[in-house]
């Protein structure tokens, strides 16, 4: 007897439909996977015969072949044990065909015949053509984010045979339970002192500019930036789901609602691999840490520590907002829209005191900046130096503002870059600055004296622009772009590492 | 006999100390010779351990005396042993006298009054400003300006000193002349060889070894009339410079800074000790005997406006970061920022990362023809 049940395999964050044929004949009892399954694919084997007779149905004794079709793609996790349980069920006639006619499958089997959850739901729900689909009951919210199939959570095996049999009705989809208090982003109250660097916060979040802070150990770069996806807005429909996407393919936590709302926050390691940052693999090309920051804050802590070659491979990513992944055998573009936070110290000394104090040679301290390279650097928008906070902050100082009220000001100034036809004042093409942002007499000598001095080149000349607009929507001034706010902007935007003070260098001399 | 003399000083650790007493013991061509032959007890004293006269005994049979001295010619790099027409009369009867001089540039320039400016290479922008105008102001005085090119002060008061055009600087360096050191001060290392003359003890090829700084320093000491510590940490170069001056009688000033500046410790430490303060090039000429010039600065940077004269007020003379500016006036961050950066485009404040420190008011009095007028920022 032959039976055919829909299921789906996941590659990247993308699914792809599979048939699951099962044929049960008789002969000496085997039980063989064909159609290229990996190892957590093939042990689906031992699973799937456990937990049927832990759910008190009968083992079929005979030959029973299952064929995962297409059988060209290679078929990874272990997402297909219900599929294969219900097609040796069907194919023994212990179940009723029709009562699973155009129903598919999608999940992982224990032993003693409960229902797992496995990643990547999203993706696979949406690649299925089916009315209805059965899941473990932890993937039914994100199973039903696809506004696709009816989604049915049973918890165990022995229920849904129960259901299928006509002997019981679907249970109910299980209510989601209260949002973690975890998964609340930290506040900005929190933070006493270290107003530039709110303030850098801030116009990252109003303006979508890309932060460099710089600052010695223990200044406090990684907790500010830690508050920075609590400024940002929630997520459009379409980022939600792009996001939700990546996490549920890469297997991470997804929020109990199932959608990924909040601005989500990667922060790896810096020992982490291009492969680990961009994504790549060799087997199925999977997202990496700047995907799963779809949406979010990209967060580099001692960015001069990454490799290089890792670091160089963000620059495509952080123009174009994706990121094309190409192997021999394979190709995948996941998106990539981040805002990306470095943090690094001003020198490898950590700069401890004031000028003079600091023990790395000129030549060191140069070393240490090139780990940076140009192109990389001129992305960041903002570049803010962070001190440690004075001790009578920490204990003294009254509470600073919290998320809720900066989030009111980059709200605002967002509404603002949204009437302009884009999400944030960084993604403003160079051509529309001209007449969103016109400079005064002021600002224009602010301008020249920065290019003359070659602390300015052309491309960085517009984004200080657009970030001095961001000030302005904060601030709620219209154009013309004054002297102050530019000087504003350029002062947010300083050299990362301090050359000693030496204008008769190599550099300055003419020949 | 030069060739000879140069050979002998291009050997492995031949400081001062070694040179002179291998010469106490023979000619420089004799000595050569016996190097090569087989080994001397008298010389493998002066070398103390085997294996380094072993390396000297291995260097004579290779070096080829001729060709080092043709090197040294085509370089234009003048050689000069003690006692012959060409060396530094100052030189001549100080305590610790070089057996060879070698210089780039012209050694003539070597007479009338010479100042040492001298201080740390981890310097603040104050220090390296007080170095550029003393060092400007004392050559235009006529006075020559001598320094060890290194990075900070040092640089900072040749610049000074080629930006007036002046009285030619002098540059005692540590290394062979032909190892430009520190690779960033090339410009300036060429500027004062064509200008003054640079100094040394090291023929061509010598490594900036460690041990040749301190005997530099002694040079530097031996060659001023005055010597003035801009800056410096409570130890480092510029300390041992001064005792160097000290056991040479001469006199020695020191620029006060900031109290709490660990860069001007040294400098404090010696005022304590009773040396004269430094605050501009006349304090330097009155030490010389000289009338000081009178140049009235002039202050022509733009007016700071309010909110720039209250964060200069803040700042007052020490450096501050943004967060200090902001708790010391009250202003809004966003204030601050662009005030800052204002006051940092009209000149009256220098950003170095963090740090903010306020400039004081920039004398402009050199020539316009220096040779490296436009390029620096004074």
């Amino acid at each position: 007897m032959l039976a055919t049940i829909p299921a789906s395999v996941l590659a990247g964050i993308t699914g792809h439909p599979v048939s699951v044929e099962v044929h049960v004949s008789c002969g000496l009892p085997t039980f063989t996977v064909v159609g290229l399954p990996d190892a957590a694919c093939r042990e689906a084997r031992d699973r799937v015969r456990a937990a049927l007779i832990s759910s008190g149905v009968t083992w079929p004794a005979g030959r029973i072949t299952v064929n995962l079709a297409p059988s060209g793609i290679r078929k990874e996790g272990p997402g297909l044990d219900l599929a294969i349980a219900m097609g040796v069920l069907v194919a023994d006639d212990q179940l009723p065909a029709e009562a699973l006619a155009d129903m598919a499958f999608l999940a992982e089997l224990g032993l003693d015949g409960r229902l797992r959850a496995v990643p990547g739901v999203l993706p696979q729900v949406r690649c299925m053509e089916t009315d209805a689909i059965v899941v473990a009951p932890e993937s039914a919210a994100e199973a039903a984010l696809a506004n696709g199939p009816m989604v049915r959570a049973p918890s165990t095996l022995q229920e849904l045979v129960s259901v299928l049999r006509g002997e019981d009705v679907w249970p109910d989809p299980p209510v989601p339970g209260p949002a973690n208090p975890l998964e609340e982003a930290a506040d900005l109250a929190d933070v006493r002192g270290q107003h530039m660097a709110r303030l850098g916060l801030e116009v990252a979040a109003a303006g979508g500019h890309h932060l460099l802070m710089i600052g010695p150990p223990g200044a406090g770069k990684t907790m500010l930036a830690r508050r920075l996806p609590g400024l940002l807005p929630p997520l459009d429909e379409a980022t939600a789901i792009e996001a939700t996407m990546v996490h549920s393919g890469v297997g991470l936590d997804l929020p109990s609602s199932g959608l990924i709302r909040r601005a989500p926050w990667q922060a790896p390691h810096h020992s982490a691999s291009m492969i680990a940052l961009v994504g790549g693999g060799s087997q199925a090309l999977r997202p990496g840490a700047i995907s799963c920051a779809h949406g979010g804050v990209l967060f580099l802590d001692e960015m001069g520590e990454f490799a290089p070659q890792a670091l160089e491979a963000l620059r495509q990513p952080l123009e174009e907002g994706v990121i094309r992944v190409n192997r021999a055998t394979a190709a995948a573009s996941f998106p990539a829209r981040f805002l990306l936070v470095g943090a690094m110290n001003p020198c490898p000394c950590g700069e401890l005191g004031q000028p003079g104090m600091c023990r790395c040679t000129p030549l060191a301290r140069l070393r240490y900046a090139r780990r940076l390279s140009g192109p990389l650097l001129d992305r960041f928008d903002l570049r803010i130096h962070v001190g440690r906070p004075e001790v009578s902050d920490l204990f003294d100082a009254p509470p600073g503002e919290s998320s809720t009220e900066v989030r009111e000001r980059v709200d605002r100034a967002r509404a603002v870059a949204r009437d302009r036809g884009v999400v944030s004042n960084s993604q403003l093409p160079d051509d529309a600055l001209d007449h969103l942002a016109p400079l005064d007499p002021e600002a224009k000598s602010l301008f020249s004296h920065a290019i003359a001095e070659g602390r300015l080149t052309a491309r960085g000349f517009q984004r200080v622009r657009r970030v001095a607009l961001t000030l302005a929507d904060l601030a709620g001034k219209g154009p013309p772009l004054t002297g102050g706010i530019v000087a504003q902007a350029l002062f947010m935007r300083t050299e990362p590492v301090t050359v000693a003070h030496d204008p008769w260098s190599l550099a300055n001399v003419r020949p | 006999m030069e060739a000879w003399l140069v050979a002998l000083a291009s050997l492995p650790a031949v400081g001062p100390a070694r040179l002179r007493a291998m010469l106490a013991i023979d000619r420089p061509s004799e000595l050569w010779t016996s190097l090569q032959g087989p080994p001397s007890p008298e010389i493998a004293k002066v070398a103390g351990k085997r294996e380094l006269y072993e390396q000297w005994h291995r260097t004579a049979a290779d070096l080829d005396v001729a060709r080092l001295w043709t090197r040294h010619r085509e370089y234009g790099v003048g050689v000069a042993a003690l006692g012959t027409p060409g060396y530094p009369p100052v030189l001549c009867d100080d305590l610790d006298p070089p057996a060879v001089v070698f210089h780039k540039g012209d050694p003539q320039v070597v007479h009338g009054p010479r100042v040492a400016i001298v201080g740390t290479r981890r310097c603040t922008r104050y220090g390296s400003d007080v170095a550029f105008e003393l060092g400007r102001d004392l050559a235009l005085a006529g006075v020559g300006v001598v320094s060890g090119l290194a990075l900070g002060i040092d640089a900072a008061a040749h610049a000074g000193a080629l930006d007036a055009n002046a009285a030619p600087p002098v540059a005692v360096v540590g290394n062979g002349m032909d190892r430009v050191y520190p690779e960033r001060n090339r410009a300036l290392w060429r500027a004062v060889a064509d200008l003054g003359v640079l100094l040394g003890e090291a023929p061509l090829g010598a490594p900036p070894e460690r041990w040749r700084f301190p005997a530099r320093n002694r040079i530097i000491a031996a060659l001023a009339d005055v010597v003035v510590v801009v800056e410096s940490h409570a130890s480092g170069g510029a300390m041992h410079t001064v005792v160097e001056a000290a056991a040479r009688n001469r006199a020695v000033l020191a620029v006060p800074g900031p109290v709490r500046s660990s860069a001007s410790d040294g400098c404090h430490q010696l005022l304590a000790d009773g040396c004269a303060p430094c605050r501009d090039g006349d304090d330097v000429l009155l030490a010389l005997g000289m009338s000081g010039a009178e140049t009235a600065p002039v202050d022509s940077r733009p007016d700071p406006g309010t909110v720039g004269q209250r964060v200069l007020e803040a700042l007052g003379w020490q450096p501050a970061d943004a967060e200090q500016i902001k708790s010391r006036t009250g202003l809004t961050m966003v204030q601050v920022a662009g005030a800052v950066e204002e006051l940092r485009v009209a000149g009256w404040v220098a950003v170095s990362g963090r740090w903010i420190e306020r400039v004081g008011v920039p004398r402009r009095t050199g020539s316009d023809q220096g040779p490296l007028n436009g390029s620096v920022k004074g």
